[in-house]
């Protein structure tokens, strides 16, 4: 095709968007919302993901041997603790140390009782993972260890995360594909409404020779600039609400900080833009595909 | 070229609007086609530009045989004809210039070709005043003249008018057929269907008379058109036309 006749094209496609406003700017809301909501279950889950990361990473395990052991058990049992596959590196804590640890949260009398032979605490070991994935299996396999008291490590935050990244994986990808479908349904809807008031137009199109292609390209045109309008749309609402609607929660407040906008913002405005042109050009397909086959004549 | 044989067009409805027609329509002809109101002609004519296949039978069209016409060389065939319709089928929203220019834009010709070659046709068709005008601001009879400058901006070799004065006051419509005669006369074949019978008689060119879808009388006269063009017919204007 000629580079006048795109330029003419594109114009015209560009037309039929104005020309339709109404349901341009009905289409583009639907479509915006949707990429909206795509977005914010990216970013959440990005931060569930996140989180997730910190939690584990934070949650080493501490190994306490019970009050019992010989320094020879203790030191078999780091040992054994470091034959682990999936232990990473120990760290020996005496019972001094991990006292030491509590000095801060018991009242000082309390603490200063508690020094020398009425230390209650046990000897113990700081294990980090290696693979956080088999983190219960190898708490487990630490349980099993001679002379091993108990493996202190929050299981629940572990355990609510993953709900949480499950759940919001799951709810996310639904509203997202139902979301989805609805715009894809009020553009093919919209680009109909085009197809329909330009039946003339087409018509006479066809009758003087225009190919199906000719006849095409504006429409995909109009949808594609839905598509990107609804893109650049959900973008900035993205940016209102995760910059400057969630940079004014306090951070200190947060358990861990959120995952920066300068590190997703390229897949958002990527994904935003590509999905609405994909859905605008599928929407204008379904718009023109059947109306565009039919061999016999239209009435105008 | 236009040629059926043993044409037969059945409608999904039941309907029989064509049965065993057999047609040969030489280049540079002018065929008037007569009926009745459901009589076939619009089918016939349907035919023609592919809008409608046949049910059985052959048709050929300049040089496109249907029966092995590809989805995609529709638009070719569609190239070398030009449509006239009864109601227009103007744009309203564009000048009478955009209009005929239209009909240039979608067969891909660059803007160079389009203003070099709009006011040229409009000028045969004795518009060159209202190139800026809307449809809605021109009579009947002008409006056709639109219509008829737009079929013929992609210098098709066979133009099909379908009642192209039903629309129009009966001193208009003889310019009309006059400017058909005309265009003929140059060499285009012309195939138009209408029922005033007033214009057959007065312009006497072969006339292939359907009734009930099948042809009934051809008169399969050849002759050239008998009525001088009048003074007032615009293709005084235009120099060779096409």
């Amino acid at each position: 095709m000629k580079l006048s006749a795109m330029r003419y094209l594109t114009r015209e496609g560009l037309r039929n968007v104005w020309q339709n406003r109404f349901m341009s700017v009905a289409s583009v809301a639907v479509l915006a919302a949707c990429l909206l909501l795509t977005g914010l279950s990216y970013l959440a889950l990005a931060n569930v993901e996140r989180a997730f990361k910190w939690v584990y990473g934070q949650n080493m395990v501490v190994v306490f041997a019970k009050t019992d052991c010989t320094d020879e058990q203790i030191t078999a049992m780091g040992d054994a603790l470091k034959a682990l596959e999936n232990v990473e590196k120990t760290e020996f804590l005496s019972k001094e140390e991990t006292l030491e640890k509590y000095k801060d949260s018991l009242p000082e009398e309390t603490y200063a009782s508690l020094q020398g032979e009425d230390n209650p605490m046990p000897d113990a070991y700081l294990v980090t993972f290696r693979d956080l994935e088999n983190f219960d299996e190898t708490v487990a396999q630490i349980k099993a260890i001679d002379g091993v008291d108990d493996a202190s490590y929050d299981g629940n935050i572990a355990a609510t995360l993953r709900t949480v990244r499950r759940i919001a994986l799951e709810v996310g990808l639904g509203v997202v594909v139902l979301l989805l479908v609805v715009s894809l349904f009020i553009i093919a809807n919209t680009i109909k409404l085009t197809v329909y008031n330009r039946r003339l137009e087409i018509y006479i199109m066809r009758s003087v020779g225009a190919t199906g292609a000719f006849i095409r390209v504006p429409f995909m045109v109009e949808g594609m600039t839905l598509g990107i309008l609804s893109g650049g749309v959900a973008f900035f609402f993205v940016w209102l609400l995760y910059v400057k609607l969630l940079g004014l929660l306090p951070q200190t407040t947060a358990l861990f900080t959120l995952v920066p906008f300068k590190e997703v913002w390229g897949v958002l405005i990527v994904g935003f833009l590509v999905i609405g042109m994909l859905t605008g050009m599928l929407g204008s397909a379904i718009a023109t595909g059947k109306y565009l086959h039919k061999e016999g004549s239209e009435k105008t | 070229m236009i040629e059926f044989r043993g044409v037969y067009k059945k409608y999904g409805n039941g309907t029989e609007a064509l049965q065993d027609v057999n047609i040969r329509i030489d280049d540079g002809e002018f065929v008037f086609i007569v009926g009745a109101s459901g009589a076939g002609k619009s089918t016939f004519l349907k035919l023609i530009m592919h809008e409608e296949t046949a049910t059985a039978g052959e048709v050929i069209v300049n040089n496109y045989k249907f029966s092995r016409l590809k989805r995609r060389d529709i638009p070719y065939l569609r190239r070398t004809m030009g449509v006239v319709f009864q109601d227009f089928r103007l744009i309203n929203t564009m000048t009478v210039f955009d209009n005929v220019a239209f009909a240039m834009r979608v067969t891909g010709a660059t803007r160079r070709e389009i203003r070099r070659r709009v006011p040229y046709i409009l000028q045969l068709v004795g518009l060159q005043d209202h190139a800026r005008h809307y449809p809605k601001e021109l009579s009947g009879g002008e409006q056709q003249r639109v219509g008829l400058a737009r079929a013929l901006v992609n210098n098709p070799s066979l133009i099909i008018a379908d009642e192209p004065t039903g629309n129009v006051d009966p001193e208009r419509a003889r310019d009309i057929v006059e400017l058909l005669t005309e265009i003929n006369r140059r060499g285009t074949t012309v195939l138009m269907v209408t029922h005033e019978h007033s214009l057959v008689r007065k312009f006497a060119q072969r006339t292939i008379t359907i009734s009930d879808g099948r042809v009934v009388s051809d008169t399969g006269e050849k002759k050239a058109a008998v009525t001088p063009i009048g003074e007032k017919s615009p293709v005084l204007l235009g120099g060779d036309l096409l």
